[in-house]
């Protein structure tokens, strides 16, 4: 499970600490040494991290919306037309493709410095695991559960909404969840079109590690939510997936 | 599909049976327009489906499938008011009717809030069928229906279908490769052969006695006389009778009855003319008819059992006389291994290589 996964990313480097992260706060060096983890400093300084990490959380929310929308419209128009799939999953591949940093750049001088800019390149980057999740999802759904649907009279878009996307429900959001956390790795990058970010903090100081720990700790703690709030989202909304046979 | 020309009349079963390859669910799915008719028409209620949008039709149209198709995301309840929501009912309505089909159909209410992947092959089967029953269509089409339940099961879900059918009488087209099931479910039997000529339409007695030719005769196969006696009971045959004589009576006049009578045993009743048993040749020695006859009358057939399960209580008793009663249980007949060997004889149904079964010794 990709949740268990991301606890060891956090608990592992904590263990390798050592016994100076924890008293560190007497330390008033601990910045100047550039210790480990300076928990005076962060406590102190954690106020500078609300703002990154709020903008952090709408780049990640928006390109995934957006992606989310366009990859929906693309995936249903390609359930339609077969012969759209090929094409498409090729155009979003070659999207998925471009190096992240040269993506940011290359968009610099059409759109401009800014948020716009990092939400189309982080779209971009989203559209090829939603769009082969929805079609794939799609193309799953028994087939004697569509028959059935149209035979009973179901026109083509009640059938969509009524039979096929609630049956690729499990599969569409298992897409969104990797489309999500890669997007919130993805989008410590945004600082480089000028978009601030959880990145912000990372790239103004390299070198500083408890800044680093606490940029990356956020953008970790903030995959996990949102990989939380999908699996409870789709808990609740599927019922069906978790009755037993008797 | 070729010159395909069938006229089913309402409120019968019409079955499409033939090998894999003849058409039979082509031919049903023209019906609904889920495969469209390039030549031809095809007429629901007097009104060519071409006149209808394929979605409005088929709301009108009751539709079973063989892998029964029930949607997995949804409850029994919503599964079967998939038509009603279609057509727009409002909710009292919907669970009103949805309540009226679980009855038809004997499925336990409590299990109405279940998913499908939570009921066995026998329920899905039932709630398939009370979802095509929904908006009350008239005509059904029902594609291998019980193709996927296992034998067991299949014979009584074929069964509870005739008795719901009974009730029902809708127009139904029941596509089935099975020519047991065709003869058991159909009033009228549509054989068709490879590439969707039909060979013949007949109902299955007619099927039976006079196959139109060499195919039929074939597909129906070498033991239809044997088939016959599934769609015959006791009282469709001349039964023979029986000498019979009442507890107390002199016996000499119960052997006085014995000569030449058709059945050369004496059976004994009682006053309410229940068969008690037949008497043996130590009986026939005493001085009056015993109450306790040597041998027991059983099996004890009844007037409406299907020919075909009172051959085989016979040959399972090993007995080659059976008394019949009426539904009171008074005396009616008796039946033989004897008539039924002549009756399937007379009735040319069995040809020279498959002749009757031996008659066993009684």
């Amino acid at each position: 499970m990709p949740l268990l996964g991301s606890r060891f990313v956090v608990a592992l480097p904590l263990a390798q600490l050592g016994p100076e992260f924890f008293h560190n706060r007497s330390n008033p060096d601990c910045v100047q040494r550039n210790g480990a983890f300076c928990v005076g400093w962060a406590v102190d300084n954690i106020d500078r991290y609300i703002t990154p990490t709020l903008q952090h959380l709408a780049l990640v929310s928006s390109s995934v919306a957006l992606g989310f929308a366009i990859a929906f419209a693309l995936a249903v128009l390609s359930h339609r037309h077969r012969g759209l799939v090929g094409p498409l999953t090729g155009l979003t591949g070659v999207l998925y493709t471009v190096p992240s940093i040269a993506f940011f750049l290359l968009l610099i001088p059409v759109t401009g410095r800014g948020t716009d800019t990092a939400v189309i390149a982080l779209t971009a980057y989203t559209l090829q695991i939603i769009y082969r999740n929805i079609v794939a999802g799609l193309s799953n759904v028994p087939a004697e559960a569509k028959d059935a649907g149209r035979g009973m009279g179901m026109t083509d878009r009640q059938l969509l909404w009524r039979v096929e996307l609630p049956l690729a429900l499990p599969q569409i959001i298992a897409g969104l969840r990797i489309a999500t956390v890669s997007t919130v790795a993805l989008a410590t990058l945004a600082v480089f079109a000028g978009a601030g970010g959880l990145g912000a903090e990372i790239y103004s100081d390299l070198s500083f590690k408890t800044g680093i720990i606490i940029a990356g700790g956020i953008a970790i703690l903030m995959a996990i939510a949102f990989d939380v709030l999908f699996v409870a989202g789709q808990r609740l909304i599927s019922p069906w997936r978790r009755v037993r046979p008797v | 599909m070729h010159e395909l020309d069938l006229e089913v009349p309402g409120g019968e079963i019409c079955v499409l049976v033939g090998p894999s390859g003849s058409g039979k669910t082509t031919g049903i799915r023209m019906v609904n327009r889920m495969v469209e008719i390039s030549d031809g028409d095809i007429l629901v209620g007097g009104t060519s489906v071409r006149d209808r949008s394929p979605a409005e039709l088929r709301r009108e149209v009751g539709y079973v499938i063989q892998q029964i198709g029930l949607f997995p995301h949804r409850t029994v309840t919503a599964n079967i008011a998939t038509v009603p929501r279609l057509l727009g009912w409002d909710g009292d309505r919907i669970a009103a009717r949805v309540d009226e089909l679980l009855e038809l159909v004997r499925i336990d209410p409590a299990l109405r809030a279940r998913y499908p992947i939570q009921l066995s092959g026998g329920q899905q089967q039932r709630v398939g069928v009370a979802r095509a029953l929904a908006a009350n269509p008239g005509v059904m089409l029902m594609d291998e229906p019980f193709g996927a339940v296992d034998p067991i099961n299949r014979e009584r879900l074929q069964n509870e279908f005739l008795r719901l059918q009974a009730e029902v009488r809708k127009t139904i087209l029941f596509v089935t490769h099975d020519i047991d099931e065709a003869i058991k479910m159909g009033d009228r039997i549509a054989v068709l052969r490879e590439g969707g000529r039909l060979a013949q339409y007949a109902t299955p007695a007619e099927l039976l006695m006079a196959p139109a030719d060499d195919f039929v005769e074939d597909f129906v196969g070498a033991d239809r006389a044997l088939k016959r006696l599934a769609l015959m009971r006791v009282s469709d045959i001349d039964l023979w009778q029986a000498p019979l004589a009442h507890v107390g009576q002199a016996m000499a006049e119960a052997r006085a009855k014995l000569d030449g009578a058709e059945v050369p045993y004496v059976l004994v009743i009682d006053p309410e003319r229940r068969p008690l048993g037949w008497l043996s040749d130590a009986d026939l020695r005493g001085e009056t008819v015993p109450a306790r006859p040597d041998a027991s009358p059983e099996p004890v057939l009844e007037l409406d059992d299907v020919m075909r399960d009172a051959l085989s209580d016979l040959l399972q008793a090993e007995t080659r006389y059976a008394p019949v009663v009426d539904a009171e249980g008074r005396i009616a007949g008796v039946l033989s291994v004897e008539i039924i060997s002549e009756f399937l004889t007379s009735s040319e149904a069995v040809s020279d290589e498959h002749p009757a079964p031996e008659r066993p010794v009684g």
